[in-house]
């Protein structure tokens, strides 16, 4: 009976995973300077054309490690402090696309799939054999093949575009969880002091615990 | 100069008393397996709620056009605000996982029976007061999640006969989910933890009574009782270091596991989510809630499936001590019951459609059974192993002993 239901289970589960429509494309996503700094240029000189980045200000980019005299160019004359806004208005943008374009600062988690789902879905476009410009991983989207996916076939040019999409896809990333780095090296050092101090915990159990065989 | 200070104290309140009848001399049954851990865990994982809670309160904002923004402030600006949001926001996952496990424990070795039903059901209190704080907390970061988690909800409460509209209205404070929703939840989700902590209070009062229940079933003989302290402080000690490096490991390496992604997009009242799926911990509730066809029998059978709990020490009518340690046919059941919610859970996860719908009816349907069955089947399983004969070790345990008396040794050391 029990085994049954484990089986029924599984099977449930193998089913729900084999429905899924295309499946996204895994990317090991980078943390590396030079890979944030190209994604944030992409970001910075075509995302922002249309999406605004509202929880991220220009100071943190800086502080980030990017170069100062780039951070400059992006800013313009806004002060270091402004977060990242878009070039275009909202109401302009709503106008041009029937609806406004998402806040890019926390994009990764708000998609099924995080990085990968960013890095498939600037991927993702295909010109349909009717002309017309579509998506595999949101077949709605109104955003435009900003990168210039659809009908590229040279290896070469199709390599560079996979890594572009990666850049942005890695900065995004840290745009949606800045202190990543910070909290996971924080959190070497708290579970190594806790496994010493667990173990420690232990043996003074075994000690303790030992006094009644005595008595 | 510290002995003095005691001496002050003890004539005027019973410090010294209390230290030792509650805890170094507090009789605990020396064969606590470490399922018995999680009683004292729950308490930490409380505290530990309302500490960060408190401090998160500080810098978030209980405004629509506020909250969303505050959170990702603390996130974002806030010294170590990352931290003190994913120990809550995880510790809200941890409290279930604890307390689940801890009512495991209960049912396995049948922990409910006489003299401890008031530590049940005080215990499911505790139960659906956690449940009303965890889903009211879960409004206030304003996400696609929380707003439409707190519109399906509130809206469940409709089907009440006659007034349900006016329930529904008095819940959200407008005609739907909106700011006057956000700030009454946030002043109750800062209420109940004083409150849960008022019970948990009566909860310990209750077991310092009736003391801890033991896997043999049945109360131990004084020699086999040792202090609580040192030989619990311990051990509850060690299992707090092993919890903590499982909790850990999820707040600083896999936070977001408990946060859905739609709760990352700001709650918008014009755009429905795809697939509105609540907490994992309420799942196997909300698998049972959509089983039924009947919208007013769903909230009912949903509502029965908490509380039901509660007829457990009539219900389980055999006097066999220990429940599944000595009983194999309550034991069966325990680990069909189990599988059941795990089951429900999972079905509650999908989108009700295909196989799925009578899956999650039969699994409703044995959720209940369990329950209305036990009666029967507990009657019957005891004749059942009398007849066939008990084991030596249990016939040992049923033998007659000297009891302890709880109320008049307490009285006597008063």
């Amino acid at each position: 009976m029990k085994r049954l239901f484990v089986f029924a289970l599984c099977w449930l589960m193998f089913g729900a995973w084999a429905e899924t429509e295309t499946p996204l494309k895994n990317i090991e996503v980078g943390t590396d300077l030079p890979t944030l700094e190209r994604g944030a240029e992409t970001v910075m000189t075509v995302c922002t054309g249309c999406h605004t980045l509202k929880y991220i200000r220009f100071r943190e980019l800086a502080k980030l490690g990017i170069a100062k005299d780039k951070v400059d160019a992006w800013r313009g004359s806004n002060p270091m402090g402004a977060t990242i806004a878009s070039q275009m208005p909202a109401d302009a943008a709503l106008a041009a696309f029937g609806r406004a374009p998402p806040d890019l600062s926390l994009i990764v988690k708000a998609r099924e799939g995080e990085a990968n789902y960013i890095y498939s879905y600037l991927l993702g476009y295909y010109t349909a054999p009717d002309g017309t410009t579509g998506n595999h991983y949101y077949s709605v989207t109104r955003m435009p093949d900003v990168l210039s996916v659809a009908g590229v076939t040279d290896p070469a040019q199709l390599a560079q575009l996979n890594q572009k999409a990666r850049d942005v896809a890695s900065f995004l990333s840290w745009a949606a969880d800045p202190h990543a780095q910070e909290r996971k090296s924080l959190g070497y050092y708290v579970i190594g002091y806790l496994l010493i101090f667990t173990t420690m915990l232990y043996f003074l159990k075994g000690r303790i615990w030992a006094r009644l065989d005595k008595a | 100069m510290a002995n003095s200070i005691i001496d002050w104290i003890d004539q005027r309140f019973p410090l010294t008393h209390i230290v030792k009848h509650e805890l170094t001399d507090y009789p605990t049954p020396r064969n606590l397996s470490y399922w018995w851990n999680f009683g004292f865990l729950a308490g930490f994982v409380l505290v530990l709620q309302l500490v960060t809670g408190i401090f998160l309160a500080m810098y978030y904002k209980p405004d629509v056009s506020m909250a969303f923004d505050s959170v990702q402030h603390i996130m974002r600006d806030i010294n170590y605000g990352w931290l003190l949001r994913y120990i809550h926001s995880t510790g809200a996952s941890a409290f279930f996982v604890v307390i689940y496990i801890h009512m495991a424990r209960t049912l396995y070795y049948a922990s409910y029976h006489k003299p401890r039903e008031l530590m049940w059901w005080t215990g499911q209190a505790l139960m659906l007061m956690i449940m009303a704080t965890a889903f009211m907390g879960y409004l206030l970061p304003w996400g696609q999640m929380s707003y439409w988690g707190a519109q399906v909800i509130t809206n469940l409460f409709g089907v009440t006969p006659y007034i349900g509209d006016s329930i529904v209205l008095w819940l959200r404070g407008d005609f739907s989910v909106g700011d006057a929703t956000l700030t009454r939840f946030f002043a109750l989700h800062y209420l109940f933890p004083f409150l849960i902590f008022a019970v948990v209070g009566i909860h310990l009062v209750a077991l310092h009574t009736v003391k801890s229940s033991n896997p043999s079933g049945i109360s131990l003989a004084d020699k086999d009782n040792i202090p609580f302290h040192p030989y619990f402080t311990i051990k509850d000690l060690f299992g707090l270091g092993v919890y903590l490096i499982v909790f850990c490991t999820f707040v600083f390496f896999i936070p977001g596991s408990f946060i859905e992604a739609a709760n990352n997009i700001p709650a918008n009242p014009l755009m429905t989510p795809p697939h509105i799926e609540p907490e994992w911990y309420f799942l196997p509730f909300y698998a049972i809630l959509r089983s039924i066809p009947d919208m007013l029998g769903g909230v009912v059978a949903m509502g029965l499936s908490v509380v039901i709990f509660a007829i457990l020490p009539f219900a389980d009518r055999s006097n066999i001590p220990g429940g599944a340690r000595y009983r194999p046919v309550y034991r069966a059941m325990f680990y069909l019951f189990i599988i059941d919610i795990l089951v429900l859970g999972y079905v509650g996860s999908k989108p009700p459609s295909g196989v799925l719908v009578p899956i999650g009816q039969v699994a409703t349907l044995i959720y209940f059974a369990t329950f209305f069955l036990l009666p029967f089947i507990s009657k019957w399983e005891e004749r059942w192993m009398r007849a066939r004969g008990l084991s030596p070790e249990l016939i040992a345990l049923l033998e007659p002993r000297p009891q302890h008396d709880n109320m008049t040794q307490k009285g006597e050391a008063a």
